[in-house]
């Protein structure tokens, strides 16, 4: 029979380095990146995805949010003439802006998968992002009451800042918890509560239970 | 020596081993159903033993939960088939123009077969997000996540030393390397829930400093998930330790990223940003999506294409480039392949999947090589028929 009788040792050294190049430790490393703009990247993602400015009290948008936000059923409503619509971005189903002589606010829609943490904690962010002291489930009807949106049981709410204030609309659909909040200077929030009121109102879904067009 | 070469040439051996290598691939779909592609791949394919086990969704889950099979991984078939192949060759064939289709047909197969373990060890895969308008210099995979320390106070440019998560062993301290730095972990979790506290007796926290501390946040740990769209929340609690004494205890989490503001490690004048998050290639050119399409079929949500038009700006002007990228039709630059992957964003944001893998030509060519093999084996005996016929 033909063979080299190095034979068996290539063998055994073939398996060897297969079983070396399968266990590679990975290794801290050190790399130089050309200058990257950290402040910039934190305005552009919020302006783009957060609901709420670079702070402590920013959401978490977690993985699976923003693709959970693109099957939610799409929106419908009518604005109030005086805001301006912008363009919807992100997670955001809708994005409006309110300007006037008293200051400016915006209006913004969205929606997540679950509940989110719960109202109140939902309702406690809102209140941190203007400077309000977290509310306990005792003290929460002080500032919200029940509202029907699309036919559905939700909650609206208003805060009152010193500087900034929000009213707001918490609605559980059908598995997702739909955000209705306008936050901006107090005075042009508070002279909106009505309106606000007639833009929740005229709140529709459309989706394959809900199909009011 | 002869025994042992005689059982490696083996036709026995091929048989057993092809069959094994049927049952390997007949369990390994079993386990996708419950584990992914990536982590079955992982488990069957990129090992060399694998014990199958009773599926939690099969029925009779409770009585049979502890029934498994062993079966040798792929990595070991795959060797045991090449080293057959090759002693074969060695003791039994012998090249002459008769069998050069068959050599070529197995030629052709050693070189599949080195083509798949190399693109194992050497091919990297990962992603890059582009919004329309602007760029990106660096992709990310979100299997693996490393802790950096990024130095920002040169001028010119920031250093980042990074750390493999793989690293982050509880009590376990690795150096910085560069620095005087060294870290602890305290504690890593390859998926977590990353919630605020509601009471202070809930906050009980091991994180000192950071936003951790700023934002009362606790850590639930979950069971680490293999589905295709979901991403591991991987989270960890990092002593810093100085040259003198420990600086504090961050949380770090790749859910706390650059949406937040940044946590920094002080030292004095100062400081480096820590972070967890999905590990990172830096390249040497940027990509700028100039604008990303999403064709559907008129009246209708279905997608008949998706392309996205970019810019490739390398450092050496030369190289720079555009290009248009869409299905079926990467784009092949540095080495790399971009190839069309996702989007997001109501269509604002083009995903690329990043391919390098060095031995991408090798399955084409080792095809080449079978399907010409094949052609003259069988030509040959086509022929040998004919001139039987005609005689």
């Amino acid at each position: 029979m033909y063979y080299n009788q190095h034979f068996p040792q290539a063998i055994v050294l073939c398996i060897l380095t297969l079983a070396v190049l399968g266990c590679d430790q990975a290794q801290p490393t050190v790399y130089e990146i050309p200058k990257e703009d950290r402040s910039a990247t934190v305005t552009s993602k919020t302006e783009q995805g957060a609901s709420a400015p670079a702070n402590s009290t920013t959401m978490q948008i977690l993985p699976g949010m923003q693709k959970s936000a693109d099957s939610a059923p799409e929106i419908i409503y009518s604005a109030p003439t005086a805001w301006e619509a912008l363009e919807p971005s992100g997670i955001r189903k809708a994005n409006l802006k309110v300007d006037s002589d008293n200051g400016s606010a915006e209006v913004t829609i969205l929606t997540f998968p679950g509940d989110v943490g719960g109202t109140l904690a939902n309702i406690n962010r809102w209140r941190e992002q203007i400077g309000l002291d977290p509310a306990t489930p005792e003290t929460i009807g002080q500032f919200s009451e029940p509202y029907e949106i699309a036919g559905h049981q939700g909650l609206y709410i208003r805060l009152k800042g010193r500087s900034q204030s929000v009213l707001g609309a918490i609605l559980p659909f059908h598995g997702n918890t739909w955000f209705f909040k306008m936050i901006g200077d107090t005075p042009i929030v508070l002279a909106n509560d009505s309106t606000m009121k007639q833009f929740l109102n005229s709140v529709r879904f459309a989706d394959h239970v809900h199909n009011h067009k | 020596m002869n025994k042992v070469l005689r059982f490696f040439s083996s036709l026995r051996l091929t048989v057993v081993l092809l069959a094994l290598s049927l049952a390997l691939i007949f369990f390994g779909t079993l386990a996708q159903v419950e584990t992914g592609i990536w982590k079955t791949q992982k488990d069957y394919f990129e090992s060399f033993f694998v014990i199958w086990r009773y599926p939690e969704a099969w029925i009779a889950h409770d009585w049979f939960f502890w029934s498994g099979i062993p079966l040798p991984g792929g990595y070991l078939l795959g060797g045991l088939l090449f080293i057959n192949l090759i002693v074969a060759h060695i003791t039994r064939f012998k090249l002459t123009l008769k069998k050069s289709g068959i050599f070529l047909v197995h030629f052709g197969l050693i070189l599949l077969l080195v083509s798949e373990l190399l693109t194992d060890i050497l091919s990297v895969e990962s992603q890059m997000a582009i919004d329309e308008g602007s760029q990106s210099n660096y992709s990310e995979d979100y299997r693996d996540n490393e802790l950096v320390l990024i130095d920002r106070n040169h001028p010119d440019f920031d250093r980042v030393h990074s750390i493999p998560v793989d690293l982050l062993k509880p009590g376990k301290v690795v150096a910085v390397p560069n620095t005087d730095l060294k870290i602890r972990t305290l504690h890593y979790y390859p998926n977590a829930n990353i919630g605020r506290a509601r009471n202070t007796a809930q906050s009980q926290s091991p994180a000192t400093r950071g936003a951790g501390v700023k934002m009362g946040l606790i850590v639930t740990p979950k069971r680490v998930t293999y589905s295709e769209d979901t991403i591991n929340t991987a989270t960890a609690y990092i002593e810093v330790i100085g040259p003198e004494k420990p600086l504090g205890t961050w949380l770090v989490s790749n859910v706390i990223d650059e949406r937040f503001p940044p946590q920094m490690v002080k030292m004095g004048e100062q400081s480096v940003e820590i972070a967890l998050r999905s590990k990172r290639y830096y390249y040497p050119f940027s990509v700028e999506l100039v604008d990303f399409s999403h064709d559907k079929y008129p009246g209708t949500e279905i997608p008949y294409n998706f392309s996205s038009e970019v810019i490739v700006g390398h450092e050496n002007t030369e190289k720079s480039q555009n290009a248009l990228i869409y299905m079926n039709h990467p784009l092949r630059y540095e080495g790399l392949t971009f190839f069309q992957a996702s989007f997001a964003n109501n269509d604002m944001t083009s995903i690329f999947q990043v391919v390098r893998n060095p031995g991408w030509t090798l399955p084409y060519i080792s095809v080449i090589l079978m399907g010409l093999g094949m052609i003259i084996q069988f030509g040959m005996h086509f022929f040998k028929f004919l001139n039987k016929r005609s005689r």
